[in-house]
Formats: structure tokens, C-alpha cells, sequence
């Protein structure tokens, strides 16, 4: 298990690169392979070849393979089987319309169409008990059906299997040896109640194993599979094997390394609070970590929810190629249309003709033309003036005010994002370091810190590869729940006990066969609980006094408590920390402030109308220790840092950027 | 228009918004009734200092017109001070029907007398008394419908007034429910007020105030934008509801457009006088019906506000079923009526602009109340849902099966939690297929919703569309008419009209089969 002396290499596959980090003894190697969507193994193989030779290393992957075959629906064909009379539940859903005022509005073609929904006569009621028994005619005909559907994969859904999982597991073992078919059913993937909500998870597993199986199969084939792990929504990382039976636990792997490397760096430079800031070209995701990583079991992918902890990432449809336009109101709007890589803003000159963030930040100084991806590609700006000159006389307003406007306009909505993950929640921005990574990211992420009262941005030093870096900091996790429902009135803890202990029981047991030793597992248990009646649970650290601190969460999140109000346990939940030996990344020595070393030349970048001499600087040549004040420009290969009038820049011991910004009382 | 930007504008739209939707997210998490938690049957919105809406949530389209009815009659009636909330919903004082309670607030920057921003929030209650649980009644007068509250005061300088709120607890079936709901919502418009006071610091009181005007006139421009691409003319038509509940029907609910430039006029003349049941609709119902249309056919997003009201003429002659007078009974109007108003008007609307408006929908929410004594726990209960149904077909595709449409979108409640919560078995819960009418485009499929009550009940369903069918559209046919069926313990059937309140014993069975939705063009070219 122990990764000593062996590297390790990180491995991240995004829609144009996949990205590879190779650690060893504290060393870093960053290399990027263009991706290959037909078979991303491919580019995979490639990169890990060309890292490693002959040697070998163990890899962490996070992979697109479950996601794009969600959002493309390109799954399994994958029967579903209800209680009878309940077919339709995985189509009808919550009964609602995604939007409310739009008469052409779709909703997602369900995973399992009409046809391959089979219900099967039992019924089981709401504390467990039996109300209408399973009979081997009716297994046998059921099995029989499926054997005529030819269907890769099945999913098996029935009414309060929370409760009582006991029908799941004999329509389970009916199924097994008799249908060559990849098997899931509700109980084990998630056993908490809302049946819809449990449905949809469990046939996204089953939709997605197949396709997963087939890809990680053909993967450790080449390599060996004890080497690989995968990355998973959670933040956390499961073998091969596991990660085959439990595709819906990948979906969101990529984001979450995101998530875990921005936390983590900006752990090892004393930030604990911090706010992941990830934009990249159409969409921008933002995580709150205060001192660790949210997650959530709310989340929606491709119209599916999924009820499964997830880090809590929030996406919005603003990045660097959001198309900017004015509505017939007059009013300037930007997004969620994006110019894409193809053909992209105006200024990467392969055919784009409007508009976008990213032309605003040329036009403004904000990229410089000269240093775009290490110099490969010069920026046309002559294009892009004329364009903006042209919009901004529609609007009667100059082209730089215009300019300025697409980026406030496309602040506004990632402000929006941010406000929604710490606001709402109950959190003040200003106890918050924003970590921003991404292409776009830190040209953004000091007028956002500014007009949300952040104190402080982190620009990474591996800020163009921080989701493969993410995936080598990561523990293995996994999660575990339990629906009890159960009134809080004389509960105890030890009530409790037995249900925890149930759940850990499982979870040493999957940890073993795998390897690990018990001190090296961690267990932290929560409960999901809310006032009696409510419709919605927070989930709260299991302790001794857990009905206060559920009160005390409530008041933060929501502004009040009532203590005098009955509340109850909804669900127990475990999540099963096994803890791996993390490459070390080295600290240096800090050195002098003079960065007068790494300035190339002088700029010129626009603030609020005016004009301003910027320093330009080249990030390879900067030193830790190293300070300078804004207004700078600081240019790398893969993104690019705007340092604004009255802040102030140092290189941290591990060569992040720090941008100390002076902000207005808020 | 030199006065403001638009990039500012923007920026402004965003945060009056997301303010509004911060307030729902609140109410949302910590109430208690299934129909604010599960269904989100409520609205959270933000008005001016004139107490004009500048910003709703993305909530329930009937509460569009009908919100700032509130706020004004909140205003006209009780003098407000800094900390004051108003509670009412008295449909004849700025109200809808009786189970939507709403709260209203003013809020004041330190310093100065009058308040720069209103905001309030309404959520519809599982009973607020009245003839049966739940009370949405088949009644005959807003006597028997519950607690009916003029605009007081809830909250006085902060501190909730414990004689007001005990006389609304007396008078509910589920007082303990009640109380959790309205502090959620008193949580609900204190997270607006202070979202609201952070942005007014931010920005200045001035630019606040000014650009709440830019954005009501910017709503009101691309309105009449839209407006204008219809041609000027005279735009006729009619529907109607099944009955009362009292034995009255059909009734017939009659509009006429006239489109000129770029305002219209939308003139009721002709429909049914006020009835003697339950489906009476007040103004403010009415008016969020024709809201809703105008702004389903503007093509940008556009913010709900008191600019998209400037353009529309709405005549709506009093003592109608569309602008009725007291005491007449309303629980159905802002349910039922509602869909029917959308109906005539965007029926009207398919003639100005054909091409662009689907077939009819299937225009009743279906409202299901079952109450009784929980036999577990000894405890009254109330329990309300709507079912959906089909769809309209679009002229360019298939109606959505199982889908809420056009005034409400409110959720289902998890079978799961339900059968938990209280003494019902759901028995099935299915689409019912082949009830979309035919079409080059097929209307979508309603829904059946099968529920055993395992205790004695009483069984209150209000819905509509079970005789007169939702309308087809351009040759398409239109979608099947619902059913309300009562099966026995023994299987004995027993159809029930669209309106009925019957009590029946353990073990009975309530389905309802709600209507598809109408097709589109001619069944020869199907292509849905």
C-alpha cells in the first residue's frame, strides 16, 4: 500500500488536455497530452509512457469517461425494476418543469425508457414490514422478461427497500447467474428514502457501470491494475475494482480534484478557509472549504439527481469564452452562450466574430498578446478593438467602458456562485482566501475578491494542472448512510451506537480485503437531522449533545433555532478515511523581496476607466519572498495573474502567489 | 435613458434577484407544511420603497400579479415602523385564497424615516380552518373556507405579537405546524431585509433607488418589444370550467384581446358571473394569469416586475368569476380558475401569433385534501397535494408527460415520506398513457394517483377538465378529459364529479386520472 519509493503520478483527462503529474522524492514533473475523446486510454497510456518509461508508479485517475457518457447519454441499456404500479416514478420525477416560463421547455429523455421498466408485485411498508410478499412465479416471470430485453445492465428499485432491503436482495439473487447482465440495486448504492431521488442514483449506477467496467478494464490491462486508483465526487479516491461497481461515484472526479487541491494547498500555506475558484472556458465552478471540504447530497448531473456525498461544488455558465450581447431591453448580458474552443473568442483568430470575456481582458491589458501560452500563439488585438468599438456604440458608452462592463457583467454572475455557497450558508467571505485556478481564473479573482470583501487571493504554483495535483493529495474514501428516522426524544447516542457501528463494521471490512490496517482508517461519523416536520436535513458531526448542535447549525444556516422543538435523526451517516502517505511537495526558502529580476517590461492595463503603467512579469523568474505592488501583470504559461492598483504581491515558500488586496469596510 | 448604464443594470438584476431567491431558499428549508417544504408552493419578492415589485423569485406564477396586491393593501392599511411585519391573506385585502399567508415588510436604512425597499413573502398553509382539512372546501362562501386575516401586524419593532399569532393558532387544524411555518417565513423576509440593506450600503441609497426604476422600465420595454410583434387587432375566445361544485356549470370564461401597438388590452366581458362554489377568482388572480401569458411570449428572460404590468389593460368587470366580490367563496379560483384565465388568454394569443403558442394544457391542478385522526398518534391531520398532468403539444414538439403546467410547478411529495408522515398507502402512481390528445405533435400523458387512506377520511377533491376537454391547436385533438374514481375496500367503483368531498372508511381506495394535455396539427404528418 505504501507508495515510499515507488512515483506517483496524477492524471486528470479534460475535454482538450489530459494532464499529468509525476512526484517523486519531492520532485514535480508537469506534462499535458492533447486528450483523445474516441478513447481517452489513449491519451492516458501516452502521457504515463511518456512520464515513466518502463518503470512503474502508481497512478490516480480522474476520469471524464462516466460523465461524458451521462451527459451524452451514452450508457448501457439498462432495464429498471420497481415495485408494481411505480414504473413511471424514474420518469415523472418531481412532476416539474426545469423552467417556468419557457413554453418550448424539455425535460431529460429518462435513462431507462418505458419499455424496459419492469414492476414486479411486492410491497414492503414504511417502518419494514411486509405488506405483500415476493413469489418465485413472479421472479421467474420477471426473469424471464429480462432475458427477452437483451439489456446490459439492470437496476433494481423497490418501495422502502431503506427500511427493510430483504425483496432487493431476492429479485438480486433471483437475477444473479441467470441474466448476463451488470447488477445494482437501491440498498446497497443508497439506502435512504425518497424514492425518486434513490431511483435515479441507482440507475445512473447502472447506466454508468458497464461503460466504466469496460474502460477501467481495458486501462489495467496495460497497466496493473493494483496500481491505479480513481478519483471520485466525494474527494476521495477507491481502487479499480470498486470504482467499476460504483461508476455513479466518479462523475464529478475531475471538479473534485480541483476542490481537493486548491483546499489543500491552501492548507500547507496556513490558509484553512479558502474559496476554490475554477474558471475555465465555459463554465466556472466554486467550492467553499471552511477548514475542510463541504459536500453535499444534493447534487444534479445531466438533469439526474444524485443523492451520493459529492464536494459541494457550485457551477455557473460564465467562463472565458461567454459570449457577450445586448438584449432588446438595452440591458449588456453575457453568457451562458459560449464561443467554446471552436471558434473561440476573436482573438484566438479561428473564426470567432463575438465578443467574449476573454476578448474584454485583451482589450483592457488584461492578457497579454505577446504571452499566451508561452508566446506559441500572438493575440490579434487590432480585431478585437474594432469589434468592441462597434458594441460599445450601440450602447452609446466607450469601447473601454464596454469592455470593462462584459467583465463586471461576467463578475456578477460568478459573484453570484460564491455568494450562494457562503452567504446563503452562512458564512462570511471576508473569513475567506479565494484560490483560483483554471485558464481564466486569476485574471478574474481580484475584482471578485474585492467586490465580495475577500481579503486575499492564491494564484498556485501548478495552477494550470491543480485537479491532477488534487488527486495525489487525496485520501481513500468512502461513504456510508443509513435512513432511521427516528425522533430525538429520549435518544442517546448509544441509541445511535448500534446503527454506526453496523455501518463501520462494512466499511473495515472493504478497507481489509484491500489492504489496509485499522490505524489507518478514520471514521467520522454525522447525522442528517431536522426539526420534526421539516422536509430538509442538515448534517451534523455526531457527538454526545448532537440536538444542540443541530440547533446551533440551524441558527447558523437559517438565522434562528427553537430549542423547545422536537427534532429527529434522518439518516446516520460514516464517512471511512483510509490514510495514504502523501507525496511531500518541498518548502523553500524564502529569499529577497526585490523581484526587479522576473519584471520583463511595462504594460498598459485599464482600471475603472483609467489608463495605468503595469509592470509585466514573468512568474518563471520569480523567487520565494519576492513582493511587488499592482498594477502588475504576471504571465505563465497557462493562465495569467492581474495583480490591481493598490494590492500588493508576494511569493509564498511554496511559490503560490499571495495578492493582499485593501478592500472597503463591508 | 441616460441616466442609467447597462452594465449596471445587469449587475443590479442579479442582486435584486438573487436577494429574492436567498428568501425562498430560507422558507423553503425550515418550513414544515409538505406544500411549502416538499411542493414550494410559496413566493419571495422584493419591492420598492412605493412598494412597486422589482424582483420575484423564480416560485409560482400565480403569486406574479397578485404579490404586490399585498404589499399595496399591507401599505394602505397599517402604518409600518422599522421591524413591523404584516401578515394577511384576506383574498378582498390584498390576498388569494385563504391558505396562502403572506408577510410583509418594510425596511428602512438607519436614518431615515421612510422605507427604500418593501419585501414579503407568501406560502400556502396545510389548513387554516374552514369547513374541511386542508381548507380547500367545496364551499359557497369565504365563511366556511377558514381564518380570514386582514393586513395586522405580526411583528411589532421585531418582537413577534403573541396576541395575533394565538388567534391564528386558535383557529388552525395543525397549530404547532402553523407556528413553525410562519416563523420560517418571518426568517424568510429578515434574510431579504438584511441582503437588502447590504447592497443599499454598497452601492448608496440613490443608486438603489434609482436603478429599481431602470429595471421596472427595462420589464416594461421588453414586454411592449414583444407585444409589438403581434399585428393590431381584435383577438376572441372561449373556454370553460366543468362547475362549481354546487351544481352550476358549465361556466364560461370569455376574453378578448386587442392588441395595439405596443400595448394590449385584455377584456373579460362576457365571462361567468361570480358562482355560488368555490371557483371564484379575484382580480389579483387574474391578473398574474395574463401577467404570466405576456411574459411566456416575450423570447428574452426577463425580471417579474411593475414594468411588465404598464403595458397590460386588464378589464375585468366585478362580480364575474374573474373579479368577484365578497363574501364569495375563492379557494379554487387561484387553483383552478387561474388555469382556465391562461387558457382563453393564450387561446386568444395562438390567433395573433399563431405558430408560437402550444395546445391547451391540462388546466386543473387537481387538488387532493385528505384529513382525519391519525390512528398512530391520535393526532389530527391535513394533507394537500396536486397532481400534474399532460402537457400541451408545442408547434415544434411533443407536450411533456406528468408535468405541472403554466400557474403552478410545484413538486410532488416522495411517496416514501408520505406513507411515513401519515396513515396512506400509495397504490400506484403511473402515467397515464394515451390520455395526450393526437396531433402532428402529441399531447402529453396525464398522470394516476392512487392513495388508500388506512384510517376513516374525509376525501375533498377540487379539479376541473372532467368533462370539457383541453383544446387542441391547429387540427391537433384535444387531450383526454380526467376522472375521479373511488374504489371500496371491495372493489366497487364509484366515479366522483370534478368537485366532491365525500367521507369515507378505512381501506378506500381515492384515484385520480388527471387530463392530458391537447395535441398539435393534424394527426396525418405525426411526428411526436
Amino acid at each position: 500500500m505504501s507508495p515510499k519509493s515507488r512515483p506517483v503520478i496524477g492524471v486528470d483527462t479534460g475535454g482538450t488536455f489530459t494532464d499529468f503529474v509525476l512526484m517523486e522524492e519531492g520532485r514535480l514533473e508537469v506534462h499535458k497530452e492533447a486528450s483523445t475523446p474516441d478513447n481517452p486510454a489513449k491519451a492516458v497510456l501516452a502521457g504515463l509512457r511518456h512520464l515513466l518509461g518502463d518503470a512503474s508508479a502508481d497512478v490516480v485517475h480522474g476520469s471524464t469517461v462516466a460523465t461524458n457518457a451521462l451527459l451524452e447519454r451514452r450508457g448501457a441499456r439498462t432495464a429498471l425494476v420497481t415495485t408494481a404500479g411505480f414504473e413511471d416514478v424514474l420518469q415523472i420525477g418531481r412532476q416539474t418543469r426545469p423552467a417556468i416560463y419557457d413554453l418550448d421547455v424539455q425535460k431529460a429523455v429518462p435513462l431507462v425508457p418505458a419499455g424496459l421498466r419492469l414492476g414486479v408485485r411486492e410491497r414492503i411498508g414504511p417502518d419494514g414490514e411486509v405488506l405483500a410478499p415476493l413469489t418465485q412465479e413472479d421472479l421467474r416471470a420477471l426473469v424471464e422478461r429480462l432475458r427477452g430485453l437483451e439489456v446490459e445492465s439492470v437496476a433494481i428499485c423497490l418501495l422502502h427497500a431503506y427500511a427493510n432491503p430483504e425483496h432487493e436482495r431476492i429479485v438480486l439473487q433471483a437475477l444473479d447467474g441467470e441474466i448476463d447482465a451488470f447488477l445494482t440495486s437501491s440498498h446497497k448504492v443508497l439506502p435512504e428514502f425518497r424514492e425518486y431521488e434513490r431511483c435515479s442514483t441507482t440507475v445512473v449506477n447502472a447506466y454508468l457501470g458497464p461503460v466504466m467496467s469496460r474502460y477501467l478494464s481495458l486501462l489495467a490491462e496495460e497497466l496493473e491494475a493494483d496500481r491505479v486508483r480513481i478519483m471520485q465526487s466525494n474527494g476521495g479516491i477507491i481502487p479499480v475494482e470498486a470504482a467499476q461497481q460504483r461508476a455513479v461515484q466518479t462523475i464529478l472526479s475531475g471538479p473534485a480534484g480541483g476542490a481537493v487541491g486548491g483546499f489543500e494547498i491552501g492548507r500547507r500555506a496556513d490558509f484553512r478557509n479558502v474559496i476554490t475558484f475554477d474558471m475555465g472556458g465555459t463554465s466556472t465552478d466554486v467550492c467553499l472549504c471552511p477548514g475542510a471540504l463541504t459536500r453535499t447530497t444534493e447534487a444534479i448531473i445531466g438533469e439526474a439527481p444524485i443523492r451520493l456525498p459529492v464536494i459541494d461544488i457550485h457551477t455557473v455558465g460564465a467562463g472565458g469564452g461567454s459570449i457577450a450581447y445586448r438584449d432588446p431591453g438595452g440591458s449588456l448580458r453575457v453568457g451562458p452562450r459560449s464561443a467554446g474552443a471552436e471558434p473561440g473568442p476573436i482573438c484566438y483568430a479561428r473564426g470567432g466574430t463575438e465578443l467574449t470575456v476573454t476578448d474584454a481582458n485583451l482589450y483592457l491589458g488584461r492578457l497579454s498578446p505577446e504571452h499566451f501560452l508561452g508566446g506559441h500563439q500572438r493575440l490579434p488585438v487590432e480585431p478585437v478593438r474594432e469589434a468592441m468599438k462597434a458594441f460599445a456604440a450601440e450602447m452609446r458608452i466607450s469601447p473601454s467602458e464596454a469592455a470593462e462592463g462584459i467583465l463586471r457583467v461576467a463578475n456578477a454572475t460568478m459573484e453570484r456562485a460564491i455568494r450562494v455557497i457562503s452567504l446563503e450558508r452562512g458564512y462570511d467571505p471576508r473569513d475567506f482566501t479565494l484560490v483560483c485556478f483554471g485558464g481564466a481564473g486569476a485574471m478574474h479573482a481580484a475584482d471578485l475578491a474585492r467586490s465580495l470583501s475577500i481579503p486575499r487571493v492564491l494564484v498556485p504554483q501548478a495552477a494550470g494542472i491543480l485537479s491532477a495535483l488534487g488527486m495525489l493529495l487525496a485520501d481513500f474514501v468512502r461513504d456510508y448512510s443509513q435512513t432511521l428516522l427516528l425522533p430525538c426524544a429520549g435518544l442517546d447516542a448509544a441509541d445511535l451506537e448500534g446503527a454506526f457501528a453496523e455501518l463501520e463494521h462494512r466499511a473495515r471490512g472493504e478497507y481489509e480485503m484491500e489492504g489496509f490496517a485499522a490505524d489507518q482508517l478514520v471514521m467520522e461519523r454525522s447525522l442528517d437531522m431536522r426539526y420534526v416536520g421539516q422536509g430538509y436535513e442538515l448534517t451534523v458531526p455526531m457527538v454526545a449533545d448532537f440536538e444542540t448542535a443541530f440547533h446551533d447549525r440551524h441558527h447558523q444556516r437559517y438565522g434562528y433555532s427553537d430549542p423547545q422543538r422536537a427534532t429527529e435523526v434522518v439518516n446516520v451517516r460514516l464517512k471511512a478515511v483510509g490514510r495514504t502517505e502523501k507525496p511531500s511537495i518541498s518548502k523553500q526558502q524564502l529569499g529577497s523581496e526585490d523581484a526587479s529580476a522576473a519584471v520583463m517590461s511595462e504594460c498598459t492595463m485599464v482600471f475603472d476607466g483609467v489608463e495605468r503603467t503595469a509592470s509585466l512579469v514573468n512568474r518563471s523568474m520569480l523567487r520565494p519572498g519576492n513582493a511587488f505592488a499592482g498594477p502588475a501583470l504576471v504571465v505563465e504559461y497557462s493562465t495569467t495573474t492581474v495583480v490591481p492598483p493598490a494590492s500588493r504581491c508576494v511569493v509564498d515558500e511554496w511559490e503560490n502567489l499571495i495578492l493582499e488586496l485593501v478592500t472597503g469596510r463591508q | 435613458m441616460s441616466d442609467w448604464d447597462p452594465v449596471t443594470l445587469e449587475v443590479f438584476r442579479n442582486l435584486f434577484y438573487s436577494a429574492a431567491e436567498e428568501m425562498g431558499v430560507t422558507l423553503c428549508r425550515t418550513s414544515f407544511s409538505p406544500n411549502i417544504k416538499e411542493r414550494r408552493d410559496y413566493s419571495c419578492a422584493v419591492f420598492d420603497g412605493d412598494g412597486h415589485l422589482v424582483a420575484q423569485g423564480e416560485h409560482m406564477p400565480v403569486h406574479l400579479g397578485s404579490m404586490p396586491l399585498s404589499v399595496e393593501a399591507a401599505i394602505e392599511h397599517v402604518p409600518m415602523e422599522p421591524g413591523d411585519m404584516v401578515v394577511l391573506n384576506d383574498p378582498f385585502r390584498g390576498g388569494t385564497h385563504l391558505p396562502d399567508i403572506t408577510l410583509v415588510q418594510p425596511v428602512h436604512l438607519e436614518g431615515e424615516a421612510a422605507p427604500i425597499f418593501y419585501v414579503a413573502n407568501r406560502a400556502h398553509h396545510a389548513d387554516v380552518g374552514g369547513v374541511t382539512p386542508g381548507s380547500m372546501p367545496l364551499s359557497n362562501s369565504i365563511y366556511q373556507e377558514g381564518i380570514r386575516i386582514p393586513p395586522v401586524k405580526l411583528v411589532r419593532r421585531g418582537e413577534v405579537v403573541r396576541d395575533v399569532m394565538e388567534l391564528i393558532l386558535t383557529n388552525v387544524r395543525t397549530p404547532i405546524e402553523r407556528e413553525g411555518d410562519l416563523t420560517a417565513q418571518i426568517a424568510s423576509n429578515r434574510t431579504g431585509e438584511r441582503r437588502l440593506v447590504a447592497i443599499a450600503e454598497k452601492y448608496g441609497p440613490d443608486t438603489v433607488r434609482a436603478y429599481m426604476h431602470h429595471l421596472q422600465d427595462y420589464a416594461e420595454r421588453m414586454t411592449r418589444e414583444a407585444i409589438k410583434s403581434a399585428p393590431d387587432g381584435t383577438y376572441r375566445f372561449e373556454d370553460c370550467m366543468d362547475d362549481d361544485g354546487q351544481g352550476n356549470g358549465p361556466l364560461p370564461i370569455v376574453v378578448t384581446i386587442t392588441i395595439a401597438g405596443d400595448s394590449a388590452r385584455i377584456d373579460f366581458t362576457g365571462t361567468a358571473e361570480q358562482a355560488q362554489g368555490s371557483v371564484n377568482a379575484i382580480y389579483a388572480i387574474t391578473l398574474s394569469a395574463v401577467m404570466y401569458c405576456f411574459r411566456v411570449i416575450v423570447p428574452f428572460p426577463v425580471p417579474s416586475n411593475y414594468g411588465t404590468v404598464r403595458p397590460l389593460e386588464v378589464i375585468a368587470p366585478e362580480g364575474t368569476m374573474v373579479n368577484a366580490r365578497p363574501p364569495a367563496a375563492v379557494a379554487g379560483g387561484n387553483v383552478e380558475t387561474s388555469q382556465r384565465i391562461v387558457d382563453v388568454v393564450l387561446g386568444a394569443l395562438a390567433q395573433a401569433i399563431p405558430g408560437q403558442i402550444p395546445a391547451a394544457s391540462s388546466g386543473t391542478m387537481n387538488n387532493l385534501t385528505l384529513g382525519g385522526t391519525d390512528p398512530r398518534t391520535g393526532d389530527d391531520f391535513a394533507y394537500y397535494e396536486t397532481v400534474a398532468g399532460g402537457m400541451g403539444a408545442r408547434p415544434t414538439s411533443p407536450g411533456l408527460d406528468a408535468t405541472h403546467t403554466h400557474m403552478t410547478n410545484s413538486l410532488n411529495t416522495p411517496i416514501e415520506a408520505l406513507e411515513h408522515t401519515y396513515p396512506f398507502r400509495v397504490r400506484r402512481y403511473a402515467i397515464r398513457s394515451g390520455s395526450g390528445g393526437s396531433g402532428r405533435f402529441r399531447g402529453g400523458d396525464g398522470v394516476c394517483r392512487d392513495i388508500e387512506v388506512l384510517c376513516p377520511c374525509q376525501i375533498t377533491i377540487l379539479s376541473d377538465r372532467r368533462v370539457h376537454a383541453p383544446y387542441g391547436l391547429d387540427g391537433g385533438e384535444p387531450g383526454k378529459p380526467g376522472r375521479n374514481v373511488l374504489v371500496s375496500l371491495d372493489g366497487d367503483e364509484r366515479e366522483l364529479p370534478s368537485k366532491a368531498s365525500v367521507s369515507v372508511d378505512a381501506g378506500t381506495t381515492i384515484s385520480v386520472r388527471t387530463p392530458g394535455g391537447g395535441g398539435y396539427g393534424r394527426p396525418g404528418g405525426r411526428e411526436g
